[in-house]
Order: structure tokens, then C-alpha cells, then sequence
């Protein structure tokens, strides 16, 4: 039925996917249904003047009369970027740590699989996965765009997809590289949450913060949402994010490879 | 009987310290250190190929440390394992390809049949037979359709065995390996067991239970808190071992004569019977006290547990 370590977890990932996919997905619908009455509300520059100042900068809600900032601010600057990053660690954290502390690690390795290609079929897994649910949320919210006729570029949609994606991975395989370092899906899963609201909190207090702003460079979530991200297009700063992550499992893999495995 | 245990390995078996060339198992001075635990004490262990060996001591005592070692899971603090002609520190891929290994406890994936995951697990090694399997399967009575998640613990043990048996592998290394299994499986399984090693192949189990190793094996390793205290063949074990033997007297006991016997280590006598601590063969005794008119013998068959405490002490 499956033949590799990477079939065998897609298979499992197979329901999870599919409720991520369509949960997510249907709320983009429902926001991209939404569209319409907002934009054709009668005042609505006068109404978004009724947001604290903070609020405006942080959903950018300046730039909701149009499709893209509508997008923006209603499902890009928090909702999506969170959701990604919950996926991500979560699973991250799951196909190694979370196998290892269950004690079902132990007959895979002994079937004389070497330990870095069992580990780079988990990466696999996991980056096959969050594309996969970025690419089912991306189809609603299109498919209903198209709908209601909301001019929305392909392609603005596809850079924002794009960089909610990269950051669910960017954070995922920073949970599963603390994984294989250490064992633990406490350590893989507290790690890549405090990278993910340390990051968060740079970004949001470098809005407000003058003092803060230089800093704001080093947060995953600047170079995810820093662009628009809808909108925005493809700003290779989006790259940051599958390199960090890349250079965490270069780091863990070595020590993976000549660590004891836990029962 | 002094009671002194005996701290330094012993290797009285032959055949245990045969050439290492065609050892299954070698290990020289193996330890792991968890902390400052101690888990295993420089074990200098060898197994001669075709045997099966049996690996006892109380829970704690480093059975587990030393599978684990075997298998790669672990790497040694200090000393080396060599499975097979093969360093498991730097072979470690080779190695596991030629064991098959049945953990003291391990989880399987819940949601898949027991037959899609021994399916699975044949799979990363590199293809096993579905008809073996199957007849593994029907032999420990395993209802492969069933999701491993419903199974019982006892079932989820036959997985576990059918696993560490499906690819034939020249050496079996099997932790526990009748943990929740009925009488009947058990027997079942000793016979796989004692297939595999007229097959040439080297069976490696450990277990607490020193009954089921002494029904199996051939030759026994004992440990405690981490070392090895003896290696020796389960006969001559047997040869050695302490029996007690109630011997009751028509008329009074001639405890002096008893006494001279050879092998007798102790005596007890309670108005005319008897209680005697024989090593070895009771023969002797038994034609000596013959003509004093017995009129009944009562003995305790020697089990390991009784090897155990000569080697132990009776404080254990």
C-alpha cells in the first residue's frame, strides 16, 4: 500500500489535510464573498477613520477599499499567517518528536533505513503537506473571486498564498529540526511557538516602535507579510523563510544521525 | 553456601568463548552511562553463532540498554558492539538489515491493519514475502485485518514477533519476547525458535522469567545492575545447581552418612526426615540412603531461580 516513509505519512496526513484545506478554505470563501458589500458601502473611508490608528497600521486598513487590502487585512495579516504557523509546528513537531515519544520510531529505523533519508522523507511529508493546504486555500478563495467577480489577479493571490506558505514552513521545520536534535515534541513545539510569537510581537511592537522598526528585519512575520503580502509580489526576501529553515535540519540532521532514539 | 555474590564475569562455557570470527554477537567492555546512571557496565559479551542465548535478569538490570546497544538505537559510552562480524557503531544500516528485532515495548501505527504495516515495515526493508508473513500469522493465531490499534496487548506482541521473524534474518534479538502471550502462543513460539536455530540461525532473548529462557536456550547470560555475572551453558548450569531433596526415614536418619556424600552442602534433620542441599547429581545420595529404609522422597526440581540464588546469595 505504501513503500517509503514519505507515502506512508502522506497517507496519514490524508483527513487532517482535507479539514485544514476546507475549513480554511470556506472561510476564505466566505470573506471573498463578503467583498462585494464592503465594497460597495456608502462611506466606508469615513467608517475605517473610526479605527484606532494602531489598529489601521497593524491590518493595513487603510488599503481595504481595494480587493487586495481587503484580503490583506481580513484573512493575510493575522488569520492565515497563524493557521500556517499552527499547521506547521504542529506537524513539525508530529512526524518526528511526536513518533519518537510515542515509541513507533524505533521498528521504522530498525528496518536498516538510514536515518537522514527517513528524516528528509518526513521533510518531504510535511513541505508536500502545507503546499498542499496552501494550494486548497488558494483554489477557494479564487474560485469564489471569480464568482462574485472581484478582480482579483491570479498572481497577487498566488504571492500571498506564497508567503503564508513559507512561513507555516519556515516554523514547521524548525519544530521538526528541534525534533530531531532533542526527541521531544515539548522542546520541538515550545521552540518553533515562542520563534513564531517572538516574531510576531517584533513585527506588531516595530509598527508602533520607532525604537523597535530596526529590528523588525529579523522576524519571519516582517518578511511574510512586510510586502502586502497580497498584492505585493514576489519579494525575494519571501526566500528567507525556506532558508532558515533549510539551515535548522542542516544543523539537526548531523546530530539525528548519531543520537540515541529514545523508546 | 556463602552467600557471596560473584562480581566479576565468569566465563565458564566453552563454547562461549569460541573463535570471535564466527561470534553473532561480541561485545568488549560495553557501557552506557546515562548521566550518571550507570545503565551498562563494560559488558564483555560473546555469542556464538546458531545458539540461542539466553539474556537474564531482573527488570533494571541492563537487558534493555544492551539490546538497544545491539541494534544501533544507542550509541556505547565506552566499548564496542560487533553483530555479525560488523561493528555497530559504524555499520549500523548492515547491521539491523541481517537482525530481526522485537523491542520490550513498542508502539505500532494505530490506524493501519496489522497487515499493512508489517507490509510497511517489509517495505523499507527492501521487500518481505506476504505469503511468510501470512503464515507467520496463522501460526501465533494473528487476525492480520484488524487495525493494530484494537488489537490486545498480547496480539500486538504476535505483530511485534511476526515483524522481528518475517524477513528470516540470520539473527534473531528479541527483548521480552513472550511478554503477554497465552501458554499456547508461547509454545508456538519456543518452536519457532528452535526452528530458527536448526536452521543455523542465532536466537538472542532476554527475559525475567527465567523459566521460558531455560525451556529455549542453550546457553545463559546473567545480569544485575548492569553486569554481566556469568555466561554458561543451561546444562551445566543445571549440573551446578542447588537442590533441595526431602529424604524420610522408616527408621532414624544416618545423617553422618549423608553428610560424607559428595555434593551434599547441607543438612537438616527433623525427627527422621531429612532436608538436604545437594549440588549436582543426587545419585550417590540417593543409593546411600537406600539401605536405611526410605520411605519417601520429595524434590525440588531445579529451576533457574535456584541457579540464580547460589549465584546471588539467598539475601536475594
Amino acid at each position: 500500500m505504501f513503500r517509503t516513509v514519505f507515502s506512508k505519512q502522506m497517507y496519514d496526513e490524508r483527513r487532517r489535510l482535507l479539514m485544514w484545506g476546507v475549513s480554511t478554505g470556506l472561510v476564505g470563501s466566505m470573506m471573498m464573498f463578503l467583498w462585494p458589500s464592503m465594497r460597495d458601502m456608502p462611506d466606508l473611508d469615513q467608517f475605517l477613520a473610526n479605527y484606532p490608528q494602531a489598529m489601521r497600521d497593524l491590518f493595513n486598513i487603510e488599503a481595504i477599499t481595494s480587493v487586495a487590502g481587503f484580503l490583506n487585512a481580513e484573512l493575510f495579516s493575522f488569520l492565515l499567517p497563524g493557521l500556517f504557523l499552527i499547521f506547521g509546528i504542529t506537524r513539525g513537531a508530529a512526524l518526528v518528536a511526536g513518533e519518537e515519544e510515542a515509541g513507533k520510531l524505533e521498528l521504522v529505523l530498525v528496518t536498516s533505513i538510514p536515518r537522514v533519508r527517513f528524516a528528509l522523507h518526513k521533510v518531504a511529508a510535511l513541505t508536500v503537506s502545507i503546499v498542499a493546504l496552501a494550494v486548497m486555500i488558494f483554489l477557494f478563495v479564487w474560485v469564489s473571486g471569480l464568482a462574485v467577480d472581484a478582480g482579483l489577479p491570479t498572481g497577487e493571490l498566488a504571492a500571498g498564498m506564497t508567503s503564508v506558505m513559507f512561513l507555516g514552513l519556515e516554523h514547521g521545520l524548525l519544530a521538526m529540526a528541534v525534533g530531531l536534535l532533542t526527541g521531544s515534541k515539548t522542546w520541538a513545539t515550545g521552540v518553533a511557538s515562542a520563534a513564531a510569537v517572538g516574531g510576531y510581537v517584533l513585527y506588531a511592537a516595530g509598527k508602533f516602535v520607532d525604537a523597535v522598526e530596526p529590528f523588525q528585519v529579523v522576524s519571519p512575520i516582517y518578511h511574510a507579510l512586510e510586502s502586502g503580502p497580497v498584492g505585493g509580489g514576489f519579494p525575494l526576501i519571501f526566500l528567507l523563510m525556506p532558508l532558515v529553515g533549510v539551515i535548522a535540519l542542516a544543523v539537526a540532521l548531523p546530530r539525528f544521525d548519531r543520537r540515541d532514539i529514545g523508546v | 553456601m556463602d552467600g557471596k555474590a560473584i562480581s566479576e564475569t565468569v566465563t565458564l562455557d566453552p563454547t562461549s568463548v569460541s573463535d570471535p570470527a564466527s561470534a553473532a554477537i561480541r561485545t568488549v567492555a560495553l557501557s552506557k552511562t546515562y548521566g550518571r546512571t550507570i545503565g551498562l557496565d563494560s559488558v564483555d559479551l560473546t555469542v556464538p553463532e546458531g545458539l540461542v542465548f539466553g539474556y537474564l535478569g531482573p527488570n533494571g538490570a541492563g537487558k534493555t540498554t544492551t539490546i538497544r546497544l545491539l541494534m544501533g538505537l544507542l550509541r556505547p559510552s565506552a566499548g564496542s558492539a560487533t553483530v555479525l562480524g560488523l561493528d555497530v557503531a559504524t555499520n549500523r544500516e548492515r547491521v539491523q538489515a541481517q537482525v530481526g528485532y522485537l523491542p520490550g515495548d513498542f508502539a505500532a501505527y494505530p490506524d493501519l491493519t496489522g497487515m499493512q504495516y508489517l507490509t510497511y515495515l517489509g517495505e523499507l526493508r527492501g521487500g518481505v514475502d506476504r505469503a511468510h508473513i501470512t503464515g507467520l500469522s496463522e501460526r501465533l493465531g494473528l487476525d492480520l485485518t484488524k487495525k493494530v490499534g484494537s488489537l490486545s496487548h498480547g496480539n500486538r506482541q504476535k505483530v511485534g514477533l511476526v515483524q522481528a521473524f518475517m524477513h528470516s534474518p540470520p539473527l534473531l534479538v528479541l527483548d521480552e519476547p513472550s511478554s503477554g502471550l497465552d501458554p499456547l502462543v508461547q509454545r508456538e513460539f519456543l518452536s519457532m525458535v528452535r526452528e530458527a536455530r536448526a536452521a543455523g540461525r542465532t536466537v538472542f532473548l532476554s527475559s525475567h522469567i527465567l523459566a521460558e529462557v531455560e525451556a529455549v536456550a542453550d546457553s545463559v547470560g546473567i545480569l544485575r545492575e548492569g553486569r554481566l555475572v556469568i555466561v554458561e551453558s543451561v546444562e551445566s548450569l543445571r549440573k551446578k545447581a542447588l537442590r533441595r531433596l526431602e529424604l524420610t526415614f522408616e527408621r532414624e536418619v544416618p545423617a553422618e552418612a549423608l553428610a560424607a556424600v559428595a555434593g551434599v552442602k547441607d543438612i537438616q534433620v527433623d525427627n527422621r526426615t531429612a532436608l538436604l542441599i545437594v549440588e549436582g547429581s543426587t545419585a550417590e545420595l540417593i543409593s546411600v540412603a537406600a539401605p536405611h529404609g526410605v520411605a519417601n522422597v520429595r524434590t525440588l526440581e531445579a529451576g533457574l531461580e535456584q541457579i540464580f540464588l547460589s549465584f546471588y546469595g539467598e539475601e536475594d
